[in-house]
């Protein structure tokens, strides 16, 4: 019970990840790399404007957000369209997104240094025993704003325009241009709103792990895996395997070994994958020649 | 019956293409090695002539059969590992070594190979990343062997035909002779039934199948081979560079090779070895910006995929199909006007 309950928060931040790459996906048709970098910027511009020039909380997440979602446009805008607009093999894209993560990750390096930084909880540190539990306030912080993030992604793909011809871009981008959708500008909100969602994952890890310019790597990687487990593309899927993923990787440390835990969590996804090839919350596709 | 696919079937196998280019590869080689005289330059030198090992295996898996992997790094701290623990613990020759570590590297290719004969695109991509992830986390792990984080260290200089390897000049000679080999056994491949099969599968999987081909046993092929190279390219840098630990071995090293494929033009074999040259040029020349050396190194990355899709061996194939034309063009009109006036 309490690896479950260590499990949570950390699947609720995957989850946020998972979100960004599989929106991404699904509309732009990219794997965006560059992704867990956001999750870093994120986490420093809220070092920046918390720790540092100390505003309050929860305005620091909502800048915070609202500065790394223009963040994500610009790489859309620079990156992206050109390729898009010759044509470029996926593999390229793939390689540029991995070059605005070296960048992003060089120019965190450069403004704050190799050290890590630490990120003092706003809810404090001390745990809460609850019978044979014990239970951290910041993570019960990580879980209910990780899912307001969720919520809010729903209600924004299903009742706003924008969401709704994101979800038309994604179902069919072609019929989505002949029925006057504006694509591009798609394009661009899928990136805003995937670094917004990582961004807040940022936050809302850093008091857990330290701030440090290369902290994207391994969570960026972990997001990923999440959404293809949840089937890439796939909005419910993400949100499923990013907590999939969190209470496996918690439970496997936790009762078999804490040094081969990611080990055991990777041979895990590729047996999934190798059994269900297009993720596991996600129905069959058949292939049409 | 495959011929047209792609265009690569269109340019006539001509049996002694490789062997010229191996001839020009082996005296530009030399060529190199009596011109440069500093060490430094040796080694990099060397350091390219390993990653081009890895990059022509890669390239036939991703340019040729269209099989992305991002774990290659993980085949090559598995050559390296066995390698330097078989020469450590064994005292088994080195030109020994280097087959085992090909053979092990290529048997861990064939298990990733089955799982990913059902997946593609990012689920291929996933399945690779999560085996080079796999490799590393278990070399930092298994401590009692790899002696974890901190690698091994102290592994021996080879020996090859009773000749001690010590200087870096005599690395120079062994890895470049390797490298020779690789690209003419890699031409040799391409250009037979195995790699033909290879880009039909790439160009169209279903039609492929369709045709007969069976298309999960080639793509393991594909795998085992790009496997083997890039673990004989992990002996040879195991010995090399004298230690071999976990930090050698990550995701970034994983990707650092698929640029050098995709930069060079992944697919043709040459592009392996323009591709390594460089990148790995480039990341020691910008030494010089210090801390904003990635960040303009990330740069120059984007805006060669975004201006130079096919990479720079496409770019040399497209320029010599229009001075080809050109060329072909103006001596048939010459012709035919010769024609003209013997009327």
């Amino acid at each position: 019970m309490q690896y479950f309950l260590n499990g949570l928060p950390i699947g609720a931040i995957y989850a946020l990840v998972a979100l960004g790459y599989s929106l991404i996906y699904a509309s732009a048709g990219v794997l965006n790399w560059s992704q867990g970098d956001m999750v870093m910027l994120g986490a420093y511009i809220g070092y920046l404007l918390y720790r540092l020039l100390g505003i309050n909380f929860v305005v620091s997440l909502g800048v915070s957000m609202v500065a790394v979602a223009l963040i994500g446009m610009l790489v859309e805008r620079s990156v992206l369209r050109p390729l898009r607009k010759r044509q470029a093999p996926a593999i390229n894209m793939v390689i540029a997104t991995l070059g605005v993560a070296i960048i992003s990750r060089n120019i965190a390096l450069v403004i704050w240094g190799p050290d890590a930084q630490a990120f003092p909880s706003p809810v404090g540190s001390s745990s809460v025993q609850m019978g044979s539990l014990s239970i951290i306030p910041q993570d019960i912080l990580i879980v209910s704003v990780g899912l307001a993030v969720m919520l809010f992604l729903q209600y924004f793909l299903g009742y706003t325009r924008e969401g709704k011809a994101l979800r038309a871009v994604a179902q069919d981008r072609a019929a989505a241009i002949l029925m006057g959708v504006d694509v591009k500008n798609s394009d661009a909100l899928a990136f805003a709103v995937s670094s917004m969602m990582g961004a807040a994952a940022g936050i809302l890890i850093a008091p857990v792990f330290f701030v440090t310019f290369n902290m994207g790597s391994g969570i960026g990687l972990k997001g990923f895996v999440a959404a293809v487990v949840g089937g890439l593309g796939n909005i419910p899927g993400a949100i499923a395997g990013g907590f999939f993923l969190g209470l496996t990787e918690s439970m496997a440390g936790g009762k078999i070994s804490s040094g081969y835990r990611d080990v055991i969590a990777f041979v895990l996804l590729i047996l999934v994958l190798w059994l269900k090839p297009s993720g596991l919350f996600s129905r069959r596709i058949h292939q049409k020649v | 019956m495959l011929i047209g696919i792609g265009s690569d079937l269109q340019v006539k196998p001509g049996k002694s293409r490789s062997a010229w280019i191996g001839f020009a590869l082996a005296a530009l080689a030399v060529m190199v090695s009596w011109v440069i005289q500093s060490s430094y330059y040796l080694h990099i030198a060397n350091l390219i002539g390993i990653y081009s090992l890895i990059v022509i295996g890669l390239n036939l898996l991703s340019g040729y059969t269209g099989q992305v992997s991002m774990g290659h790094a993980g085949f090559f701290a598995i050559g390296s590992y066995v390698s330097a623990l078989l020469t450590m613990k064994l005292q088994i020759p080195f030109w020994l070594s280097i087959g085992a570590a090909a053979l092990v590297a290529s048997f861990s290719g064939m298990v990733i190979g089955i799982p990913a004969m059902k997946l593609s695109g990012p689920y291929l991509v996933m399945a690779t990343v999560g085996f080079g992830e796999i490799i590393r986390l278990v070399l930092v792990n298994w401590t009692p062997v790899t002696r974890g984080a901190a690698g091994l260290t102290g592994i021996p200089l080879p020996s090859f035909l009773g000749i001690q390897v010590t200087s870096e000049r005599d690395f120079f000679y062994l890895i470049y002779a390797l490298v020779l080999v690789g690209t003419i056994a890699a031409l040799r491949l391409s250009r037979s039934k195995v790699g033909r099969t290879f880009v039909a599968i790439r160009e169209d999987e279903l039609a492929a199948e369709a045709m007969g081909v069976p298309v999960n046993s080639y793509k393991v092929v594909a795998f085992v081979v790009s496997a083997a190279y890039a673990g004989i390219a992990g002996a040879l840098y195991g010995s090399f560079a004298g230690v071999a630990s976990p930090d050698n071995f990550t995701f970034e090293d994983s990707v650092g090779f698929l640029s050098m494929s995709v930069i060079g033009g992944n697919r043709t074999i040459y592009g392996a070895l323009l591709g390594s040259f460089v990148l790995t040029v480039l990341s020691e020349a910008l030494r010089v910006f210090q801390t904003y050396r990635l960040i303009i190194y990330g740069i120059i990355l984007i805006l060669t995929v975004i201006f130079v899709p096919q990479g720079l061996s496409g770019l040399a194939r497209q320029g010599f199909v229009v001075f080809y034309r050109r060329k072909t063009r103006a001596a048939s009109t010459k012709a035919s006007l010769k024609e003209v006036k013997n009327r």
